[in-house]
C-alpha cells in the first residue's frame, strides 16, 4: 500500500493501525478526566458496561478475578469486534477478513495459553497436563493445541472472509438491496464472531490455568 | 488466502501494542475507578451505619437522659410535695397553738369580764338594794339608814364592852368614821353610848367616801366594822344560789 522507512505497509496492517488508534483515543477520551470527584458521564458509563461484561463472560468460563486475562481476552474482543464492525465503513476492508490477521491471532492466543498456564501451574505443572490423563496422550495433547490455533483462524477468517465474498457475488446480482442486507447481517456476525473468539480464547486459557481454590470446604456425604 | 508471515509478526506486534495501550488507556483506569467507587460507596454505607449506631447511641443517650430528668423531676416532686406537707402541718400546728392560745385567752378574758360583770351587777345590786332601802326607811320610817345603824350600834356596844376594852388597851380616843355625815341626833346617841362605856375616851365623827355603807368604831388597835358590806358581799351567793335553784331570769313584760 505504502511503504515507511522502507518497510511496505499494507492494507491490513493501515487498516489494523485505524482500528487500535479508534479504540485508543475512544479509551483516552472518555477515561482522560476520570476522577473520584467528577461523577461518571454517559460514555464512561458506556465503557465501565463493556469491559464490566467482558469481565463477567470471562468469570463465568474461568472463575477467579484475573486482570491480566481480561486485557488479554477483552482486547483480542474489542479488535475483532471493532474490526467487523466497520466492515459497514465504505472502503474499509477489515483486517480480520486477512487470514495472516487471523493467524496472528490465532498464533498469540497459541502462545498465550503456555504463558498463562506456566504463570499459574509453574512450567513443571503446566507440562504435567501434557501427560494427562497417561503419557500416550501427550502427541494427542500436542496435536490438540497446535489444532486449536488452526481452528480459531480458520474459523474468524472463514467468516469474515465468507461475509466478504458472499457480500460482493450479492452486490454484482443485485446491487442495491443484498449489499445492505449482508451489511447488517455481517454486524451481527461480527460481533458474534467475536463474542466465539474471545469466549474460546478464555476456555483455552482457563483449561491451560489451575482451578481456583473453593473458598469454602465441601461438606463430606454421609 | 495466503499468509504472509511478515503481516503475521506485525499483526502480533500490533496486537500486543494494543493490549498495552488498552490496559494503559482503558482497562486500568475504567477498573480503578469501578474500584474507587466502590471502595466510596462501601466507606459511605460504612460511615452511614456508624452514623446510624451513632444517632441510635444518641437517641438512647438522649432517652437515658429524659428518663433521669423525669425521675429527678419526681424526685424533686415528692421532695417539694413532703416539704410543703412539713411546713403545712408546722403552719397547723403553729396556727392550732396560736388559736388555742387565743381561745384560752378569750376564755380567760370572758372570765374576766364575766367576773367584772358580777363584781358590778353586785355592788350595783347592792347600790340598787340599799338605795331603796334609804328609801323605804325615809319614806316609810322617817328614818335614815345611817341614823338606824348608828342608835342599833349604840344598843349593840354593851355586850362587846369587855372584848373592846381589852382591844383598846389604854388609849383615850375613838374615831367613828361613816360615809355620809351622820344625823345630829345618831351622833348623841353614839356620844352618849361611848361615854357610858369608855368615860375617859373622847369621840370624833369622820366621814369617808370609800367606805361601803355603816359605821367604823376604832379605839385604840380595836375596830368594829358595822357595815353592809358583809351583806352586799352575800348578795352574790344569794343570786347564785337563785340561779342554782332554776329561778326564771326572764324579764316578763307587763
Amino acid at each position: 500500500m505504502f511503504e515507511v522507512w522502507d518497510i511496505p505497509i499494507n492494507a491490513t496492517i493501515f487498516y489494523t493501525w485505524i482500528v487500535m488508534a479508534l479504540l485508543t483515543v475512544a479509551s483516552l477520551l472518555i477515561t482522560r478526566n476520570l476522577r473520584p470527584d467528577v461523577p461518571p458521564n454517559r460514555w464512561r458509563t458506556m465503557l465501565e458496561v463493556i469491559v464490566q461484561g467482558i469481565q463477567s463472560q470471562i468469570e463465568e468460563v474461568a472463575p477467579g478475578p484475573s486482570r491480566h486475562l481480561l486485557y488479554y481476552v477483552g482486547t483480542l474482543f474489542l479488535f475483532v469486534a471493532m474490526s467487523n464492525l466497520l466492515l459497514v465503513v465504505p472502503g474499509f476492508e477489515p483486517p480480520t477478513a486477512s487470514l495472516s490477521t487471523t493467524t496472528a491471532l490465532a498464533l498469540s492466543v497459541l502462545i498465550a495459553v503456555p504463558l498463562f498456564g506456566i504463570t499459574s501451574q509453574g512450567l513443571g505443572g503446566y507440562l504435567k497436563t501434557y501427560l494427562q490423563p497417561s503419557f500416550i496422550m501427550l502427541p494427542f495433547n500436542i496435536i490438540s493445541e497446535f489444532s486449536r490455533g488452526i481452528s480459531l483462524a480458520i474459523r474468524l477468517y472463514g467468516n469474515i472472509m465468507s461475509g466478504a465474498v458472499i457480500a460482493a457475488i450479492l452486490l454484482s446480482v443485485a446491487p442495491f438491496f443484498f449489499p445492505v442486507v449482508m451489511d447488517v447481517l455481517g454486524l451481527l456476525t461480527g460481533v458474534i464472531q467475536a463474542y466465539i473468539f474471545a469466549i474460546l480464547a478464555t476456555v483455552y486459557i482457563s483449561s491451560a490455568t489451575a482451578p481456583p481454590k473453593p473458598s469454602q470446604p465441601e461438606k463430606e456425604i454421609p | 488466502m495466503s499468509i504472509d508471515w511478515i503481516t503475521v509478526a506485525a499483526q502480533i506486534a500490533n496486537f500486543l501494542v494494543l493490549v498495552w495501550l488498552l490496559k494503559r488507556f482503558l482497562y486500568r483506569p475504567i477498573l480503578d475507578g469501578i474500584d474507587a467507587r466502590e471502595a466510596k460507596i462501601t466507606n459511605r454505607m460504612q460511615e452511614a451505619v456508624l452514623a446510624k449506631e451513632k444517632a441510635q447511641a444518641a437517641e438512647q443517650l438522649h432517652l437515658d437522659q429524659v428518663r433521669a430528668l423525669n425521675a429527678k423531676q419526681a424526685d424533686m416532686a415528692d421532695a417539694v410535695q413532703q416539704e410543703a406537707e412539713t411546713q403545712r402541718d408546722a403552719l397547723l400546728a403553729d396556727a392550732r397553738n396560736r388559736l388555742e392560745q387565743e381561745q384560752a385567752a378569750w376564755v380567760a378574758h370572758q372570765d374576766e369580764e364575766s367576773r367584772k360583770y358580777a363584781v358590778k351587777l353586785q355592788r350595783a345590786g347592792g347600790g340598787a338594794l340599799l338605795s331603796l332601802t334609804r328609801k323605804a326607811l325615809t319614806d316609810l320610817a322617817d328614818e335614815t339608814l345611817e341614823g338606824r345603824i348608828a342608835q342599833h350600834l349604840a344598843k349593840g356596844i354593851a355586850p362587846m364592852v369587855a372584848d373592846l376594852r381589852i382591844a383598846a388597851g389604854k388609849s383615850n380616843s375613838a374615831v367613828i368614821t361613816s360615809r355620809d355625815v351622820l344625823p345630829p341626833s345618831a351622833k348623841d346617841d353614839l356620844m352618849s353610848s361611848l361615854q357610858t362605856v369608855f368615860p375617859d375616851v373622847s369621840v370624833q365623827f369622820e366621814t369617808d367616801v370609800d367606805q361601803p355603807p355603816g359605821l367604823v368604831l376604832r379605839i385604840g388597835g380595836a375596830q368594829l366594822d358595822w357595815t353592809v358590806d358583809g351583806y352586799i358581799d352575800s348578795l352574790g351567793d344569794l343570786m347564785d344560789e337563785q340561779l342554782a335553784a332554776g329561778v326564771d331570769l326572764k324579764v316578763v313584760p307587763k
